[in-house]
């Protein structure tokens, strides 16, 4: 369970939310301010902040707890949606949502957040396979088999994994696993892919692991 | 007064006045050095005396011969003081007796009429010639002293003759001193005006002019100082005018918050009382209230761009973006939603043959957003959504095509208006085009950029 420090002032808003993200499986500490951050600064796996705070403001918050601990994902949440806001946000933070938002919205960006930072753990189970994120231990379910993957169909995967339900386009692919910049034409990574497709899916002609959205990229969904 | 001592004009009378009283102080000593001395032609030189002396000289040694010896003496005397002049004796019977260097045809006896001649053709001519009586009697004759006049010339006229030039070279030496000043003067104010027009061609980073350096208080210092004083107002202006829009901003941003504030407590209840067992009618309304929400929070979105983008405050940062590598990473992000609309996804993204575009990214996620909104928001009859890229001879285009009903039968929803207004500023702030086509049968909508000459 991620243990998640939430920082807003509005008591409705900071219920709903705390109740939300708890019945998803999140460990939520809801403050009203940034007075106690201390206490909590070293034990927290992500911060979703509001911006508009009494005391400290959320971008000071999000500044410190950055200071504190580089890798701690933090999600901006805030009614203030100027550019110069977002900006500013972004400019540590990991992401910003606007409200209103959908819950369904804030959690799989929080999820997102958390695989990124890898501060996710256990299994994760995606139809036929079961994959340890830990160990990146993959097993087909069907066969109760594990499947060894070379280094780089490896870091691919992983790659996907880290950034799951997100739609990868090619550049980003490439450029995040070879890290070298993309060349419009290169076929590296297209046979990579069916490489690695021939080995996790059940029938690499149909592939329902790592789907291909036609003209943007590919994706592994949950 | 003090002031006017520092002026320029101050000095410039005091390179005339220093012009002028050189002028008269050359000609003054000109006139002392040189006229003074040619005006007094009986001023002394080299041990020999004046006219008049010499003559008072002459009738004293005259007056004291007592015997011809002593004449013989005399005209050796005076021969060695005078050396070019002649000297000679007539005694008392009319003899040319005694003579020294004579230069003249003088007959051996003199009478009265050659006497009377010879006085008469040498008085106040050249030579000058004394005439005196021995020992001051006429019976023994008089002696006779001859001097060529240009023997006796004044100091002045012979250091006129000699000297003269300098005169001349004095007087061009005086103008050129004179010209030299003024030139000094003039370049030394044209450095500094030229210094001052380059000083104020220069622009801080914020294009305003740069305070300048003031030097001196003459007339330029003053120019400088009003310079400095108008840069100060600039400044002063342009940091209230920054201050005002800074206000405006805090306030539409603060005005957005506070509704979405609220707007947000509405969503919170409406998506509690979502996840409770009630009556389809309820949930029906729910839905409709979530709707709502969004619709608002989007028209406030757009008037707060709208107003910042009327008011040319919108922040703006054009650079150079691979605009092919950014429409598929833009895409990738709303494909799940349409997804989730279940609407047909037809994307086709071809490069282009320049596929650099300077845009602002945020810009131009914006027009998208608004484009693909108003496809989700009016267009859901079709379910069908596509992104193309179009490449003719004379632009590039990025197509975005739907099979709504088209914007004419949307009386209900004005507020896509707004949204594509924006479109239209920001699509025209980026230098580039759009075109919207849009019929019962669907919308296509094209941003378009023209290929330049060279392209």
């Amino acid at each position: 369970m991620a243990k998640t420090l939430y920082i807003e002032d509005e008591k409705e808003i900071g219920q709903w939310v705390t109740e939300d993200l708890t019945g998803r499986g999140h460990d939520v500490t809801w403050l009203t301010s940034g007075n106690q951050l201390e206490q909590y600064l070293n034990n927290i796996d992500l911060a979703i902040l509001d911006i508009m705070l009494p005391g400290l403001d959320g971008f000071s918050i999000g500044k410190r707890i950055k200071k504190a601990n580089q890798d701690t994902p933090i999600v901006m949440l805030s009614a203030r949606s100027a550019v110069e806001d977002k900006l500013e946000g972004l400019s540590f933070a990991d992401d910003y949502v606007t409200k209103p938002f959908h819950p369904d919205e804030l959690a799989a960006r929080v999820d997102a957040l958390l695989r990124r930072f890898q501060k996710e753990e256990g299994i994760l189970e995606i139809r036929h396979l079961q994959i340890d994120t830990k160990s990146l231990i993959i097993i087909n379910k069907q066969t109760e088999k594990e499947i060894l993957l070379t280094g780089k169909q490896y870091q691919l995967f992983q790659y996907f994994l880290r950034h799951l339900n997100q739609i990868l386009t090619k550049e980003q692919l490439y450029e995040g696993v070879w890290g070298e910049r993309f060349m419009e034409g290169d076929k590296t990574l297209m046979v990579h892919i069916r490489y690695l497709r021939e080995k996790i899916e059940e029938n690499p002609a149909k592939p329902t692991i790592i789907e291909t959205i036609r003209g943007i990229g590919y994706r592994v969904k949950k | 007064m003090k002031r006017f001592l520092k002026s320029l004009l101050a000095k410039y009378i005091l390179i005339i006045l220093i012009a002028l009283f050189l002028f008269q102080a050359a000609y003054i000593t000109i006139v002392i050095v040189f006229f003074n001395l040619m005006g007094d032609p009986d001023s002394p030189g080299n041990g020999q005396e004046s006219y008049d002396e010499i003559e008072e000289n002459w009738h004293q040694e005259a007056s004291q011969i007592i015997s011809e010896d002593t004449i013989a003496h005399v005209f050796e005397e005076w021969q060695e003081v005078y050396p070019n002049a002649s000297m000679f004796w007539v005694d008392g019977d009319g003899v040319l007796n005694l003579q020294s260097n004579l230069q003249e045809n003088l007959p051996d006896e003199w009478n009265v009429t050659y006497t009377a001649q010879f006085l008469k053709n040498h008085y106040d001519e050249d030579p000058f010639t004394v005439v005196a009586f021995v020992g001051g009697h006429e019976e023994e004759g008089f002696i006779v002293f001859q001097l060529p006049r240009d023997m006796l010339k004044s100091e002045g006229q012979r250091l006129n003759e000699e000297y003269g030039w300098t005169i001349v070279i004095l007087t061009i030496g005086v103008v050129f001193l004179f010209i030299f000043l003024s030139l000094w003067f003039f370049r030394g104010i044209r450095k500094r005006l030229v210094h001052l027009q380059e000083a104020m061609e220069i622009r801080d980073t914020d294009g305003l002019p740069i305070l300048i350096e003031e030097k001196k208080q003459d007339e330029i210092g003053d120019l400088e100082k009003s310079f400095n004083r108008m840069v100060q107002e600039l400044r002063e202006s342009r940091e209230r005018e920054q201050e005002e829009e800074q206000l405006r901003k805090e306030l539409i941003a603060n005005l957005s918050h506070d509704l979405r504030t609220p707007l947000t407590k509405i969503n919170a209840q409406a998506y509690t009382l979502q996840k409770m067992d009630l009556p389809t009618e309820a949930k029906r309304s729910l839905k409709l209230t979530s709707t709502s929400i969004e619709d608002v929070d989007r028209l406030i979105e757009n008037l707060m761009s709208y107003t910042l983008l009327m008011a040319s405050k919108y922040r703006k940062d054009l650079k150079e973006i691979n605009i092919i590598r950014f429409l598929r990473q833009y895409l990738a992000a709303w494909y799940p939603v349409f997804e989730k609309e279940e609407f047909e996804v037809d994307i086709d993204i071809e490069a282009f043959e320049q596929n650099k575009w300077e845009i602002d990214p945020l810009w131009f996620s914006r027009i998208l957003d608004n484009l693909l909104q108003n496809v989700l928001r009016h267009a859901t009859d079709g379910k069908y959504i596509a992104v193309w890229t179009e490449s003719t001879e004379h632009y590039d285009a990025i197509v975005v095509t739907d099979k709504g009903k088209g914007m004419q039968v949307d009386t209900e929803q004005k507020g896509a208006g707004i949204g594509l207004s924006i479109v239209d500023m920001m699509v025209k702030g980026m230098h580039l085009d759009w075109e919207i086509d849009s019929t019962e049968k669907g919308t296509t909508i094209k941003i378009i950029r023209m290929k330049r000459a060279g392209n």
